[in-house]
């Protein structure tokens, strides 16, 4: 049986982020206007009312303001008792004139304090929930957490079980939205839960001993083409970014939308066992009585209660289970096991285009394939590396929380460039009497299938028409569990001139960065194996290449992000190359060329593993 | 002229918007109009609503119910 849980949550915070700049225009800034404060605590109330009428449970995230606020508490406490609705303790919420007096600062965003101050936020806003509740909560979260911080909580306070983690590609692009002033850099994490590593909160556990002893939760359940695309605070489950993106009928105040978002998120669970997962949190902020933009409050208050509204009515249907987050986090660990990816054949639900993406995410990589591109993959990062990524004040990284990509479309091309140079993609290139075709140019469509260990992506075969001769070919993507390899097979259905041969370049166009800017590539090695020799080549940016007949594997070993990709290959005539890039295409291509005949087949497989 | 504030309703600069930008435009009373801070648009409110409707283009199946998610047998918008 099909089971579809949700995850609502509310937070009482007193200084919701966008208020204090929305209704304070014009005046100086004063965090501690009592209007501010009892409008905060109503929106709280409202929130918790609509969830409840539509008999929906929720977790009440109090947020360290709450926690001074004797009402914010005591309603708490009556929820808990009256509605069964868990008390937990978010790490948003920060900002108050207790917090400001005590820290000295106005960074609000737990995961970029030092660690000193991590730990002093943490013991500080966990005692004085202890303090106000008599127990330590058992869910806790911040847009996002990273490892060092789960780690310290799990190790301070056992039982927090569950954390809001991370919100799904939310980083460059909500940065640019914002006109370069919201600094939540956080790409490249799952889009729904999972079980974070020691190492890196993004890339999942891949067994016990890397379990941080949580489970994570996305911050809200986002739009899988969208949000890849555009401001992914447009397109999640949260009604007001619905209404943010402008995706309603302003006549009607009509947004069938996000009901296609949510039971696009209901049909997830034919890939994923019969399960599938949604998560609804939407700040105080968002219901302001002044309105948010050109959204009046009344409209706000209205999708938030057709939000609620449409949960409580697949509750009625049986359709829906209402869990609060440390229910689900027992739920999730009686269900899943660690090597278990999460699967989501995706389509667009809003644009009008035929698109269809397909998403994969395991301990040791996340993939998109993209069949508008042929089943080329358009994104790929390395989670078998399970790397070491401190951010913070003190560190490296002080507000870049991205889990870095060897291949990103968006930030690094994909298949079209201007003028010169590559962008990164996994894809190939089918030749025949000096004509090219690459398969990123056929689109087609997948169906998924479970074969034992395996989920596999079947596309839809596609014609490849050179001037004599028309190629049938099917593209099968193979991802075998609890390892870090894809297996691609191109399969030759048919050839309108049976005699025919043809020839095929499997290639991988990729470098390595988180953000739209180059990294040096300075460091990376580039390898042809074949039998006892190998060659290799140290980026340069000389634009050299190197080439072996018979190649057992090419492969890049990338430093900077301690990963190791190669490629192997299973086919006839096959010769494996690898390319250094220059100056103005900083990337580095693998790849194999082979011959194809009717009925014939080339296999490659990608391996990603961690490089020391 | 006076100061410019913010008006009825806080809206955001369409052209803006229409490049994934989201920035809040000022109201000049004097001139009747809002304008943006960081592109050259500039219109009073219907000029505003009406090219809100018009960022909307985007959206082709923006009011489609869809009942199906893998089916591709007919495009979404009626067209062949």
């Amino acid at each position: 049986m099909e089971q579809f849980i949700v995850n609502i949550i509310h937070r009482p915070e007193m200084v919701p982020e966008y208020a204090e700049k929305v209704t304070g225009q014009g005046k100086a800034e004063d965090i501690g206007r009592k209007a501010l404060l009892t409008e905060s605590l109503d929106i709280f109330k409202t929130q918790q009312q609509i969830a409840h009428q539509n008999g929906l449970k929720t977790t009440i995230q109090m947020t360290y303001a709450s926690l001074f606020n004797a009402e914010a508490v005591a309603l708490a406490k009556e929820h808990h008792e009256k509605y069964g609705d868990e008390i937990g303790l978010s790490l948003l919420g920060l900002p108050c004139e207790q917090f400001r007096e005590k820290y000295k600062t106005k960074d609000f965003c737990i995961w970029m304090f030092s660690m000193e101050d991590k730990k002093a936020i943490v013991r500080d806003v966990f005692e004085k929930f202890h303090d106000a509740f008599g127990f330590y909560p058992e869910s806790t979260g911040s847009y996002y957490m990273d490892a060092e911080l789960i780690n310290f909580v799990k190790a301070e306070y056992p039982s927090v079980k569950c954390a809001v983690a991370t919100c799904w590609e939310e980083g460059p692009k909500a940065y640019h939205t914002c006109n370069n002033s919201w600094y939540t850099l956080m790409d490249g994490g799952p889009w729904a839960p999972w079980i974070p590593s020691k190492q890196n909160t993004h890339a999942p556990a891949a067994n016990q001993a890397e379990d941080s002893g949580i489970v994570a939760i996305p911050h809200l359940s986002r739009d899988l083409l969208a949000c890849y695309d555009g401001n992914g605070s447009n397109f999640g489950t949260h009604p007001q970014n619905v209404l943010r993106g402008m995706i309603y009928d302003t006549s009607t105040w009509e947004y069938p939308y996000l009901y296609n978002l949510i039971d696009q998120y209901r049909h997830l669970a034919k890939f994923n066992n019969g399960y599938a997962y949604n998560m609804m949190f939407v700040g105080p902020g968002w219901m302001n009585k002044m309105g948010r933009w050109e959204a009046p409050y009344e409209l706000l208050k209205k999708s938030y209660e057709d939000g609620c509204a449409y949960y409580g009515k697949l509750k009625k249907e049986g359709k829906l289970t209402d869990m609060t987050m440390s229910e689900f986090a027992d739920f999730y660990r009686q269900k899943k096991t660690y090597t278990e990816p999460e699967c989501a054949l995706w389509r667009d639900i809003l644009y009008g285009s035929d698109k269809q993406l397909f998403w994969y995410c395991d301990p040791y990589k996340r993939v998109c394939v993209n069949m508008d591109q042929g089943g080329a993959i358009v994104d790929l990062r390395p989670y078998a590396a399970k790397l070491e990524w401190p951010v913070g004040i003190g560190t490296k990284h002080v507000q870049d929380a991205s889990y870095p990509f060897l291949i990103q479309e968006k930030y690094r091309a994909g298949y079209f460039t201007h003028y010169a140079g590559e962008g990164t993609i996994r894809s190939a290139k089918v030749c025949h009497n000096g004509e090219e075709v690459d398969l990123c140019l056929c689109r087609t469509h997948a169906h998924f299938a479970q074969n034992g260990g395996e989920r596999v992506l079947t596309l839809d075969p596609v014609d490849i028409e050179f001037s004599d001769v028309t190629v049938k070919i099917q593209t099968r993507i193979a991802f075998p569990e609890g390892t870090g390899q894809i297996r691609i097979e191109r399969n030759v259905l048919s050839m309108s001139d049976p005699a025919a041969e043809v020839t095929i370049n499997e290639y991988m166009v990729a470098c390595y960065g988180t953000t739209e800017y180059p990294e040096d590539m300075t460091g990376l090695t580039l390898t042809v194996s074949a039998g006892e020799k190998s060659e290799t080549i140290p980026y340069e940016y000389k634009c050299r290449e190197a080439s072996a007949d018979g190649a057992d594997s090419v492969s890049c070993t990338l430093p900077p992000i301690k990963t190791k990709v190669t490629m192997t290959c299973q086919g006839a005539d096959k010769t494996g190359y690898v390319r250094e890039g220059y100056a103005f295409s900083p990337m580095f291509t693998l790849g194999y060329t082979g011959k194809l005949h009717d009925k014939e087949a080339f296999v490659t497989w990608l391996n990603l593993e961690r490089a020391d | 002229m006076a100061q410019s504030g913010k008006g009825r309703l806080n809206y955001r600069c369409p052209s803006c918007f229409m490049r994934d930008l989201d920035i809040d435009m000022f109201y000049d009373k004097d001139k009747n109009e809002y304008y943006c801070i960081r592109c050259q648009y500039r219109g009073g409110e219907d000029d505003v609503l009406a090219k809100n409707e018009l960022a909307r283009f985007r959206y082709g199946a923006m009011m489609r119910r869809f009942t199906d998610f893998e089916d591709f047998s007919g495009r979404e918008d009626g067209k062949a």
